[in-house]
């Protein structure tokens, strides 16, 4: 099942992600951006602005902040703001190593405003491995200092082969925090493809990831396009990639791209210093080709309905081909350890 | 005592569509595709208005399916009663 009024294209996203700097103080091995310094030519407070109320003019529902730390950026509060000035819902991604009581006192005085707060690992040493040290405390402050606020909070952790055993005590923590707990999947993309081998899941850990999902039915991924269990995504027919149709991303600079994953100059939509948001979103030849995209190879499969070929980023990072299928899909997970087994016996 | 009215939920959003009314709803979040054509703006629901309150030059078979709409609408929680 696909969802027709998707597929007959809508006339902006119903929610973006905008990466609004790369500044980072953590170094973590799967950054989907390789984050450190900010990017050499961000775009400045009047081009944000300029921005946010264009993407207002457009109908645009939500905004999920990312970077680098949205934090970092000195004008961040501001953005925020005017997003929600003009009725923008607004989801920040923190690695929340700048919350205080102040900063979150000054978010709570709106209810448009959600948090996600990237925690790795229920053990503080998992989620060093990966974040760097004292990241595990950190998160934990400031995950503490959200649940005395009224601003709606989860914890967002990045399933890799470290954590894969810890996610039902991630969900015990939170639980015990009283946020909701939200699991995406780990891309090769920026620092995680200079870490891939060493953090992909193993596909035993992905098939078990996927069982365990299916009995917590609560838990939200970040999957496609925006967090929704999956039951919700089946009953919607958006079990599918929503990139350019549902969905994009606006880079530091200012670059429009269909997700946060496909930031390469490959699938560069468009430029906001050179086009309108509108013109980008309505004539980008990239866009327009994402939203033709019809996974062939994989209409065969048994699951086609539910995942419609997967991730297009993923079958680019690994196999430079976004047509092909995605190489970590479950059906291949499934063979992929028959194979193992089969090599094994014949050995 | 003024008689009960709808309006959008503070957590919810709509706006127009070629198909009609795409309603999103933050605390899913959620979507609702809602195949309303031209029938209902998005503005109808920016103020405090009565459920039987509906645009002008419906046919009456317009207006039942309007109706149990907003109906659905409040059930789903896209939009409060007051």
């Amino acid at each position: 099942m696909s969802n027709r009024f998707v597929e007959q294209g809508l006339r902006s996203p119903v929610n973006l992600t905008w990466e609004v700097t790369l500044a980072c103080n953590l170094r973590c091995r799967h950054c989907l951006s390789s984050s450190a310094e900010p990017a050499a030519n961000e775009l400045n407070s009047t081009e944000a602005l300029a921005l946010v109320e264009e993407l207002h003019q457009e109908g645009v529902f939500q905004i999920n902040f990312g970077g680098g730390e949205p934090f970092m950026r000195p004008d961040f509060m501001q953005i925020l703001d005017a997003c929600h000035q003009r009725g923008i819902m607004t989801c920040i991604s923190t690695n929340g190593t700048l919350f205080t009581p102040e900063l979150v006192a000054q978010l709570s005085k709106t209810s448009m405003v959600a948090i996600q707060v990237s925690l790795d690992g229920a053990k503080k040493e998992t989620c060093e491995t990966i974040r760097g040290k004292d990241t595990y405390e950190t998160a934990l402050r400031a995950l503490e200092l959200l649940t005395q606020s009224s601003i709606p909070t989860s914890i967002n952790t990045v399933l890799t082969t470290d954590n894969a055993d810890e996610i039902q005590e991630l969900q015990n923590l939170a639980n015990q925090l009283g946020v909701t707990l939200r699991i995406s999947r780990f891309r090769p993309s920026g620092r995680g493809a200079d870490n891939w081998e060493e953090l992909r899941p193993s596909p035993s850990q992905l098939i078990e990831f996927s069982a365990w999902l299916a009995e917590n039915e609560n838990i939200r991924t970040g999957d496609s396009f925006f967090s929704l269990t999956s039951q919700e995504r089946q009953g919607l027919g958006l079990n599918l990639c929503g990139a350019a149709k549902l969905t994009c991303c606006v880079s530091p600079d200012g670059m429009v791209y269909p997700c946060a994953f496909l930031q390469s100059d490959r699938f560069e939509a468009g430029d906001l210093r050179k086009n309108s948001f509108k013109q980008i979103w309505d004539s980008s030849e990239i866009f327009e080709s994402f939203r033709g995209l019809r996974i062939h190879s994989c209409e065969d499969c048994q699951r086609f309905d539910q995942c419609h070929g997967g991730c297009p980023a993923v079958a680019y990072h690994l196999k430079d081909d976004i047509e092909g299928g995605d190489p970590e899909c479950l059906e291949r997970c499934v063979t992929s350890i028959a194979d193992a087994k089969e090599a094994e016996t014949a050995a | 005592m003024s008689a009960a009215g709808i309006r959008l939920h503070p957590a919810c959003r709509v706006r127009q569509e070629e198909f009609g009314l795409l309603f999103y709803d933050l605390r899913g979040p959620r979507l609702l595709f809602a195949e309303t054509g031209s029938l209902l703006a998005p503005e109808h629901f920016d103020a405090m208005r009565s459920k039987d309150d509906l645009p002008a030059g419906l046919t009456a078979q317009q207006a039942k399916v309007l109706k149990n709409f907003i109906e659905k609408l409040l059930k789903r929680g896209f939009l409060r009663e007051q």
